[in-house]
C-alpha cells in the first residue's frame, strides 16, 4: 500500500507485524513467537496474549489470515504481492479458482502456519512476515473499491492511531491510549509529519520548527548541520548501494579486461569526495551493505583503485589499441560507449562527467545520455534482451535485510523483459553459489558462500558496486532517547522517546 | 449572442478531441510505463507484467483513447496509480492551494501592475517610469525559486516573521474559522508575493505599452482640446481602450489559475497541482497526466471564449452576431 519510504514510516507506527529485525539485523518476535519445521518449509507463529487493536477489539490469527489474503486477492495491484506469493497455492487463489489459501492454515485463535512449497526453504523467506497486519472486522470488504476507500482511515494495532492527514502537507498520529502492550506505549503525545522542500530541512531545523528530519547527505550539509547548536545528528552507513551496469553482451564490453580498465581509470575516490563528502561514504566492492553480517573481508576484493597504467595496459590487452586519433580500435571498431545517464538524482551526472575526462585519456569515446529515471529503466531493465539499449547505466538500490541477491542485479534469470539484471552477464558457477546461499541456514556457512560469491562478481564486474552512502538525520535537542542507525529507523526507537 | 457562444461551444470539440488525440500521441511515445519506476527487486517480471495488465497498458493506444473518450463523457477519469484514488479526487484535493494562491497572487498583480502601467505611460520617461521600467525587468528576470529562498531566508529564518514552509499549522486548535484564515493568509504571504512579482511585471508592461499606443491618438487629443480634466481623459477616454490586450492576457490566466506554479509550490511546501503533475509525469502517472492536461485544455479553450466576450464589454463596438 506504500509508495515512499516516509509512507512506510506512518504505517509502521499504525501497524504492527508478525515480526520486526533488530538493530543487529536479526529477525525478532513483534507480534508473535515463531518455529520452523524440520524442513524448514513452515513457519508456525504464535500470537502474544492481550493483543488488541486501537478500537479495542482482539487481534486474532483471522486477522493474520485475512491481511495474507487481501495481499493475495485477485485485484491487489501494489508492490507486496511477493509477501505471499511463493507461499503454497497462491497462483490457485490468486486467480480466483479457490477461496482457500492451501499455504495458510489457521490452526486457532493464536495459531497460524505459513508452508512454503518442497525446494524453496530459504532464511529470506523470514522477510514475508513483515507486514502490518489489518483487523478483518474493520477492512473486510465487498468489492475491492471498498477496500480501497479505507486507505484514509487506517486501523491497526500500533503504538499511534491516525488523526488526520492533508496530501502533501502533513499526517497526524496520535498516540493510541488503548495500546496493549502499555509497558511499550507510546510516551509522547503524538507525531506530526510534515512536507519540507529539502532546501528548508536545515533551516527548519535551526528554527525550531521540526524536531526530526533526514538530511541528503554531503559534506556541506554536514558542515551547516555541524554548526546548528540546537540540534545533535545521526550519520550512519546506508543498507544500499550505487550500482554502474554494464551491458555485457556488446561487443566492447563483452571482455572482462575491458570492464576492469575502466573501472581503474574512474577515481572513485575523487567521486566520493566531490559528490559527498570524504567520510559521508566508501568505495563500493562488494555487492552486499558493508552493515551486513554477510560482508566479506575488503582486503579479498579489489577496489579498482585509481592507475591509468593498469588501464592502458588491459585494454592493449583485450586488443584495443590506440591510434593515432587518441581513440582505441579493435578490428576497426571504436570504443564507443553509451552511458544512459538520468536528471532526477546527482551523482549519475557527476561519476559520468569524472569518466569522461579519464575516460578520454584512456581512449575510450563516451557518450553521455541525459533522461529522467523512468527512461532509464525502460531502456535498461524493462527491454526485453537484445533490445536493451544502452552501454552502461548508473542507478542506486537499497537493500533489505537478508542479503539474499535472488532476482536482483546478479541473478541470471532476471535477464529478460522487466527483469532487474540487464547486463546480459551469465555465470552459472556464481547462481550455484547463489542458490547455494539462499537455501542454507547456517549462518557461518553462508558467510562462506557469499564470500565466494562476492569474489567472482568483484573480479567480473558485470554490475560495479560504486559507493556505500551514509545517511544523516538531524534532531533536536529536546527530543531525548531517538537513535536512528541502519537497521534502525526513528519508528522503531519513538517508544523510548521523550520530549523535554 | 447566445448563437454566437454555442456555435464557439461547438466549434471546440474537435478542438479538443485534436488536443486529446496529441496527448495520447506523446505519452505513448515516451519511453517507460507506470511499472518502470517501481524498483522492488522482490518483485519478478511476472508480476510486473501482471501489473501492467491491471492498469490496462497492454491495450493498444488508440483503443485505449477511445475507451478514455467514452469514461470522460460520464465523468470517469480513472484512478490515479500512486495516490490510488480516483483521478477527479485527486485534483480536488489540490486544485484548492493551487486555486488560492494563484487568485491571491493575480489581485495583487492586478491592483499593482496595471495602475503601474499607466503611470509608468502617461509619465513616459519620468523618473517614476524609469524605475518602474526597473522594476519590472527585475521582476520578469529573477528566477522565482531564487527569489523565493531569498524571501525564506530573510523573512522566515532571519526574522522569523513568516512561516517556513506549508499553507497552514497543523497544531492549531482553534476551531474559530477567523484564525484558521488569518493562519493560512500569513503563509501565503510570501508565496504570493514570489508568484505575484513575475506577473505584476508583465501586467505593467502589457498596460504601459498598450496605453502607449492610444494616448497618441486623435480622439485622445480631442478630449484634451475639450477641456476635459486629465483623469477623465486617461482613465475613461484611454484606459478604455487600452484594456483589450490586457483582456486576451486575463483570459489566458483562466487555465493559469489550475495549471499550478511548481516552482514555488515547490519552495514553500504549498500541497498545489503543479507539484503533483510533475511528479505525474515522471512517475509516467497516465490517468492523472491525462485528466489533468485535458482540464487545462479545456479551461484554456474556456478562457479564450471568455476573453472573447469580455472585449465586447470593453469595446462597443464589437458585437457577436
Amino acid at each position: 500500500m506504500t509508495d515512499n519510504v516516509y509512507d512506510d514510516y506512518v504505517v509502521n507506527l499504525i501497524f504492527e507485524h508478525l515480526i520486526d529485525n533488530n538493530a543487529e539485523a536479526e529477525y525478532v518476535p513483534e507480534l508473535a513467537e515463531w518455529t520452523l519445521s524440520e524442513d524448514h518449509l513452515t513457519y508456525t507463529f504464535t500470537l502474544k496474549d492481550g493483543i488488541k487493536f486501537s478500537d479495542g477489539t482482539p487481534l486474532t490469527t483471522a486477522d493474520v489470515e485475512f491481511t495474507y489474503k487481501t495481499i493475495a486477492h485477485p485485484k491487489y495491484n501494489g508492490p507486496r504481492a511477493h509477501a505471499v506469493a511463493s507461499l503454497v497455492g497462491y497462483d490457485a487463489f490468486h486467480k480466483g479458482e479457490t477461496d482457500v489459501f492451501e499455504g495458510i492454515k489457521v490452526i486457532d485463535e493464536k495459531t497460524i502456519s505459513f508452508t512454503f512449497p518442497e525446494g524453496s526453504a530459504a532464511p529470506a523467506n523470514i522477510e514475508c512476515f513483515i507486514y502490518g497486519i489489518m483487523p478483518k472486522h474493520y477492512y473486510e470488504f465487498e468489492t475491492w473499491e471498498d477496500f480501497l476507500a479505507l486507505n484514509e482511515a487506517p486501523l491497526g494495532s500500533g503504538v499511534c492511531v491516525f488523526d488526520s492527514w492533508a496530501p502533501k502537507e502533513f499526517i497526524k498520529v496520535m498516540k493510541n491510549q488503548n495500546y496493549w502492550d502499555s509497558a511499550n506505549a507510546l510516551q509522547i503525545d503524538g507525531i506530526l509529519m510534515s512536507e519540507v522542500p529539502d532546501e528548508s530541512i536545515l533551516s527548519a531545523l535551526q528554527t525550531n520548527q521540526i524536531d526530526l528530519a533526514q538530511i541528503s547527505s554531503s559534506s556541506e550539509n554536514l558542515e551547516a548541520a555541524q554548526s546548528l547548536s540546537n540540534i545533535h545528528l545521526f550519520n550512519y552507513l546506508g543498507n544500499g548501494y550505487t550500482f554502474m551496469c554494464f551491458n555485457c553482451i556488446r561487443p566492447q564490453l563483452n571482455d572482462v579486461r575491458v570492464r576492469q580498465a575502466l573501472m581503474y581509470a574512474l577515481d572513485r575516490e575523487a567521486f566520493i569526495e566531490a559528490q559527498y563528502g570524504a567520510g559521508l561514504a566508501e568505495v563500493g566492492m562488494a555487492p552486499i551493505s558493508p552493515s551486513s553480517w554477510a560482508f566479506p573481508d575488503a582486503s579479498e576484493l579489489n577496489a579498482y583503485s585509481f592507475d591509468m597504467e593498469k588501464a592502458a595496459q588491459l585494454m592493449d590487452e583485450a586488443g584495443w589499441k590506440m591510434e593515432t586519433d587518441g581513440f582505441r580500435y579493435k578490428d576497426g571498431e571504436k570504443m564507443h560507449i553509451k552511458w544512459l545517464v538520468y536528471t532526477d538524482s546527482a551523482w549519475p551526472g557527476t561519476l559520468s562527467g569524472m569518466a569522461a575526462d579519464t575516460w578520454k585519456q584512456l581512449g575510450v569515446e563516451l557518450e553521455i545520455e541525459l533522461m529522467d529515471f523512468d527512461t532509464v529503466s525502460s531502456r535498461t531493465m524493462d527491454a526485453a534482451p537484445g533490445e536493451k539499449d544502452f552501454d552502461i547505466y548508473t542507478m542506486g538500490f537499497s537493500l533489505s535485510v537478508d542479503p539474499d541477491p535472488t532476482g536482483a542485479l546478479f541473478d541470471d534469470n532476471a535477464y529478460v523483459a522487466g527483469g532487474f539484471n540487464a547486463s546480459g552477464y551469465k555465470n552459472e558457477e556464481a547462481m550455484k553459489l547463489v542458490a547455494e546461499g539462499k537455501a542454507e541456514f547456517d549462518i557461518a556457512k553462508r558467510t562462506e558462500i557469499y564470500k565466494e560469491w562476492a569474489k567472482i562478481m568483484n573480479t567480473e564486474i558485470p554490475h560495479v558496486i560504486i559507493a556505500y552512502r551514509s545517511e544523516i538525520f538531524g534532531c533536536n535537542n529536546r527530543v531525548k532517547g531517538m537513535e536512528i542507525d541502519t537497521y534502525k529507523t526513528f519508528v522503531q526507537s519513538i517508544r523510548k522517546v521523550t520530549i523535554e | 449572442m447566445k448563437n454566437y457562444i454555442i456555435r464557439r461551444l461547438i466549434q471546440m470539440i474537435p478542438v479538443l478531441l485534436g488536443i486529446l488525440f496529441i496527448l495520447f500521441f506523446i505519452l505513448e511515445q515516451a519511453p517507460g510505463t507506470p511499472v518502470s519506476n517501481m524498483m522492488n527487486p522482490k518483485m519478478t517480471p511476472e508480476q510486473k507484467a501482471e501489473l501492467a495488465q491491471k492498469l490496462g497498458l497492454d491495450t493498444p493506444w488508440n483503443e485505449r483513447f477511445v475507451n478514455w473518450i467514452g469514461e470522460a463523457l460520464r465523468g470517469n477519469l480513472g484512478y490515479s496509480i500512486n495516490h490510488k484514488k480516483p483521478v477527479t479526487q485527486v485534483i480536488g484535493d489540490y486544485a484548492g492551494a493551487t486555486m488560492l494562491l494563484a487568485l491571491v497572487s493575480l489581485t495583487i498583480s492586478i491592483i499593482i501592475g496595471i495602475p503601474a502601467g499607466v503611470i509608468s505611460a502617461t509619465k513616459q520617461y519620468s523618473i517614476a517610469d524609469n524605475m518602474l521600467t526597473v522594476i519590472s525587468f527585475i521582476g520578469i528576470s529573477i528566477p522565482s525559486f531564487f527569489f523565493g529562498l531569498l524571501l525564506l531566508k530573510f523573512f522566515a529564518v532571519d526574522i522569523q516573521l513568516f512561516p517556513l514552509f506549508g499553507l497552514r499549522d497543523p497544531l492549531l486548535m482553534s476551531t474559530n474559522p477567523f484564525d484558521k484564515i488569518k493562519d493560512m493568509a500569513w503563509h501565503l504571504v510570501l508565496p504570493s508575493i514570489v508568484l505575484g512579482l513575475n506577473s505584476t511585471a508583465s501586467f505593467m508592461r502589457y498596460t504601459r505599452s498598450s496605453m502607449l499606443e492610444v494616448i497618441k491618438q486623435d480622439y485622445i487629443r480631442t478630449a484634451r482640446a475639450k477641456g476635459l480634466k486629465e483623469k477623465t481623459v486617461i482613465y475613461r477616454h484611454a484606459f478604455r481602450n487600452a484594456v483589450i490586450p490586457i483582456i486576451t492576457l486575463l483570459g489566458f490566466w483562466i487555465p493559469g489559475l489550475f495549471s499550478g506554479a511548481v516552482v514555488t509550490e515547490s519552495i514553500f511546501a504549498l500541497p498545489g497541482l503543479g507539484k503533483i503533475s510533475v511528479e505525474a509525469t515522471l512517475t509516467r502517472n497516465y490517468p492523472l497526466i491525462l485528466g489533468i492536461n485535458s482540464m487545462l485544455a479545456v479551461l484554456t479553450l474556456i478562457g479564450a471564449l471568455v476573453a472573447d466576450l469580455l472585449y465586447a464589454v470593453a469595446d462597443p463596438r464589437i458585437r457577436f452576431d
